[in-house]
């Protein structure tokens, strides 16, 4: 089944959201849209086409922290969720 | 978390190097008092100016293309390969073209203050020079960008713009060395509507329709609205040319007035729509500036209307100098304000990401340095506008003063936020802004 890039669905390891194909800003603002609608304890896989630098000072505010696992090639995905 | 550090580290490999962005805004920031130092030192001659060396002339130039232009480039050269994710193709190029322009801009706004055409030449030749190789990368990433057709169309446009600018500005310098290319009317309007609403204008338009949404959480505007935004703009510059090549000037003049006018005017309604709808409403005092910016690139597409038609409003001495002071000071104040949100954000982008990640661009700003410049600022405007239309020297003078008071704070801010971010962004002490 094909997904609107930016529309997220749920897996066994937790909320994930293709933002492939998204003119920026939109995979930047999806995101944090999606962190500030999450409810605790949520975990949010990002499929990515590039390394999203503006990001991570967003995370930084909300208390969120990434991390880089492994995705297809030419693709950054990442491992967000809130706290240590 | 160690693995994220080690991700953050490999990412900023990809970057340029901070001091890259950083050298052109700390060189605009120089760039900024001596425009507001070279408007006092001019004084007398601001309201009734209407184009000629001297400090007026050098003043506009140290704005126009010491912090306008200055900025851009020092913004681009480093956003624009993250948002089209180009690669760096080379952190030398754009350190040499920072040297080649920051003294190029330097004698040319001398040979201006001096009336020297021969220095002119020079720095005019150098200035050329580094708009041609920053044209040169801009194009290449333009190429390369997929996915972003709006950015895109809005930089190719930019660009022809930054064209026409060179050859009107090299046509004005070769009239000061006695062998014009074109006749110095034509040359002047092509080189204020391709220079200022062609080149810099298109790229506000253009940076703005990624900027204003990702600061305010918003949703990208529509594309139909902001093509034909940026199609009305492409209407007005086609008008303005054929005014240049005297072509029914008295009729094309003022509808490309209007187009202009309505291009702004879409493009603005788009902005206030992603304000309202974004997630974050507070974006403090750089957005006043933002929104005082629009509306005085409206009133100076105004002023230019009733100057084209050459009704009553033409026959006010001191119009042409009232116009040209709305539309730079409009530039200006817009893109200090876009600045005051970049800059930080640029720092922590590059800071050494602690424990819990990046420094907040909150804990990269100097605040009271800001507001210091935001008042001065917003007082040295409509000083300098007040002063135009009722020919006060001394309220020039009071401006310039404001001004650069201003700029030295806006300069703070901007060395703080690169402290800040050499010093891994630690906590500020309390008092520790000024």
């Amino acid at each position: 089944m094909s997904r609107a890039p930016g529309t997220p669905w749920p897996d066994a390891d937790g909320l994930h959201v293709d933002v492939r194909g998204l003119p920026p800003p939109e995979p930047f603002v999806t995101i944090v849209r999606l962190i500030e609608a999450a409810a605790p304890g949520t975990v949010l896989i990002v499929h990515h086409d590039r390394e999203p630098y503006p990001l991570y000072s967003e995370l930084a505010e909300r208390g969120w922290h990434a991390e880089r696992i492994e995705g297809e090639p030419d693709e950054v995905r990442l491992r967000l969720r809130a706290g240590d | 978390m160690a693995q994220t550090t080690a991700f953050l580290g490999g990412a900023k490999s990809r970057l340029l190097p901070a001091s890259v962005p950083f050298r052109f805004f700390a060189a605009a920031a120089a760039f900024h008092l001596i425009g507001w130092l070279a408007l006092g030192a001019g004084a007398a001659q601001v309201a009734s100016f209407r184009g000629g060396l001297g400090w007026p002339l050098a003043a506009l130039h140290a704005v126009t293309l010491g912090v306008l232009v200055m900025t851009a480039i020092g913004a681009s050269v480093q956003l624009l390969p993250v948002a089209t994710r180009q690669p760096v193709l080379s952190q030398r190029l754009p350190a040499g073209l920072w040297w080649l322009y920051s003294a190029a801009v330097a004698v040319l706004v001398a040979a201006m203050a001096a009336g020297q055409p021969m220095p002119l030449a020079v720095g005019a030749a150098g200035c050329g020079l580094a708009l041609i190789g920053w044209a040169v990368l801009l194009a290449r990433n333009l190429l390369g960008a997929r996915g972003m057709p709006v950015v895109v169309a809005h930089g190719w446009a930019a660009l022809l713009g930054l064209g026409l600018l060179l050859a009107s500005g090299a046509s004005l310098v070769l009239m000061y060395l006695g062998a014009p290319a074109w006749s110095r009317s034509s040359a002047i309007v092509l080189h204020l509507a391709f220079g200022a609403y062609g080149f810099m204008g298109l790229l506000v338009l253009g940076f703005s329709y990624i900027l204003v949404p990702m600061f305010a959480l918003a949703d990208s505007p529509p594309h139909r609205p902001v093509i034909a935004s940026l199609a009305l703009a492409l209407a007005a510059l086609g008008l303005a040319a054929m005014a240049a090549a005297d072509m029914a000037a008295a009729v094309v003049l003022p509808a490309a007035a209007i187009a202009g006018a309505g291009a702004l005017a879409l493009h603005v309604r788009l902005m206030r729509q992603a304000l309202r709808s974004g997630l974050r409403r507070q974006l403090g005092r750089p957005f006043v500036l933002v929104h005082v910016g629009w509306a005085g690139l409206g009133a100076s597409l105004v002023a230019g209307l009733a100057l084209a038609l050459q009704g009553p409003a033409a026959a006010f001495e001191r119009a042409p100098a009232l116009f040209g002071a709305l539309l730079v000071l409009s530039l200006l104040t817009f893109l200090l304000g876009m600045m005051a949100r970049i800059v930080p954000f640029l720092a922590s982008m590059h800071a050494p990401a602690g424990r819990r990640g990046p420094p907040l661009p909150s804990t990269l700003t100097a605040e009271r340095p800001l507001a210091l410049f935001f008042h001065c600022h917003l007082v040295a405007v409509a000083a300098l506008l007040t002063a135009v239309w009722f020919d006060s020297a001394w309220l020039v003078r009071a401006a310039a003063l404001a001004g650069s008071v201003g700029a030295l704070a806006f300069g703070v801010f901007v060395g703080s936020a690169w402290r800040r971010m050499r010093a891994g962004a630690k906590p500020p002490r309390v008092g520790a802004d000024l």
